[in-house]
């Protein structure tokens, strides 16, 4: 008894190391309120305007068909294996990476939701669905160490990391040189590895960026195109959107009538077409 | 690219360029979880893919209106017309 009174201090103090080490979100309240972005919007309006028109801001709900499949099909059905939070981060780790810091419990019922959203068109799971995405924490934060886990640690929770050398007084900001580069976007556009090690491939682009791309001489990175040229920012527009599309692919064609073949004269129509290809990853890809 | 000859007959011919949903084993593979290795036929970087195509008409026609239209499909369902390129041919 008398040890016990003793080591009650250290079973506590050793249990609340514990729980705030472990903080996991048991609601999308919670965990949106974990990761709290109005404080973004409310002092960077120019790029959280921009994002907000992206497809990061919609990440989830605009890929309803493929989650729901993994999850009704895929994970139940194929494999034969539960929904857990595992397999739910298989998609989430990447279309919505905040559902890192969610309870199992939470993990599985967004995965439900999404079944729901999608198999019966369930606006209210959509719509709860919605105001999950690649947010400005996504990057700034949760996913901005990581392409150099062993040098930078961690992500902290409350600093925000930035490609900049400007200091923010507003937040801790901690400047790191793995945002600018492509590999930071191909954490999600490329080959993905999950946590038990299965491989994606839903979208390559960082495979033929890399071997097809670079190994030719180029020199842009993701950021460089989709970020920089035009002033496009946040917006980070991709294959959804024409303007950035027709940037990628160069088209020239030559059209000829003539009647050949001695003695038969044959009318005949020679076309000619050359489709350059001026992105720095292979057409089309995601 | 489509022609269409002074007789109103229609002459249709297509290039594609995507992953098509099977991989190199020649399985389908269609769901996200299921695409390891695709068979790849996009367009590939710092490429040009040239393409020479010959319609051939009957010996009596004496025009015809040539069309190339370049499409980018975002999905199965959705494609936009990004290029064109059309001539008026006659055939003397």
């Amino acid at each position: 008894m008398k040890i016990l009174k003793w080591m009650l201090p250290f079973l506590v103090i050793f249990l609340s190391v514990t729980v705030s080490m472990a903080e996991e979100a048991d609601t999308i309240d919670d965990l949106l309120r974990m990761y709290d972005e109005t404080t973004c919007r409310d002092c960077h309006p120019d790029q959280y305007n921009q994002w907000q028109e992206s497809f990061h801001a919609r990440a989830v709900v605009s890929s309803l068909k493929g989650m729901n499949n993994f999850f009704a099909i895929g994970v139940p059905k194929e494999w034969e294996r539960k929904i857990t939070k595992v397999e739910v981060l298989k998609c989430l780790d990447c279309h919505a990476p905040v559902v890192n810091y969610a309870s199992e419990k939470l993990a599985v019922e967004i995965a439900g939701m999404i079944i729901n959203a999608w198999t019966n068109k369930d606006e209210k799971a959509k719509k709860e669905l919605s105001r999950l995405n690649v947010g400005c924490l996504a990057c700034h934060n949760i996913k901005a160490t990581a392409p150099a886990r062993g040098l930078l640690g961690e992500p902290e929770r409350g600093t925000i990391y930035t490609p900049n050398m400007v200091i923010s007084p507003a937040h801790k900001t901690e400047p790191v040189n793995t945002m600018n580069k492509s590999l930071f976007c191909a954490q999600c556009h490329g080959r993905y590895v999950s946590s038990d090690g299965e491989q994606i491939m839903c979208n390559t682009l960082s495979g033929s960026y890399y071997n097809a791309y670079v190994s030719q001489g180029g020199s842009e990175t993701c950021q460089d195109c989709h970020m920089k040229k035009n002033n496009r920012g946040h917006l980070f527009p991709g294959g959804h959107d024409l303007e950035i599309v027709k940037e990628g692919i160069g088209f020239t064609a030559e059209i000829r009538g003539v009647r050949h073949t001695v003695g038969k004269w044959i009318p005949r129509a020679i076309v000619n077409v050359d489709l350059e290809n001026r992105a720095g990853h292979r057409i089309p890809d995601g | 690219m489509t022609a269409k000859d002074n007789k109103g007959r229609t002459y249709r011919k297509v290039r594609s360029y995507y992953p098509i949903g099977v991989d190199l084993d020649g399985y389908m593979r269609y769901g996200a979880w299921q695409i390891k290795e695709l068979v790849d036929l996009t367009l590939q970087p710092r490429t040009v893919q040239k393409e020479r195509m010959i319609f051939e008409f009957d010996k009596s026609v004496e025009s015809a209106d040539v069309t190339v239209n370049v499409y980018y499909y975002i999905s199965g369902k959705k494609g936009s017309i990004i290029y064109t390129k059309k001539r008026h041919l006659v055939f003397e």
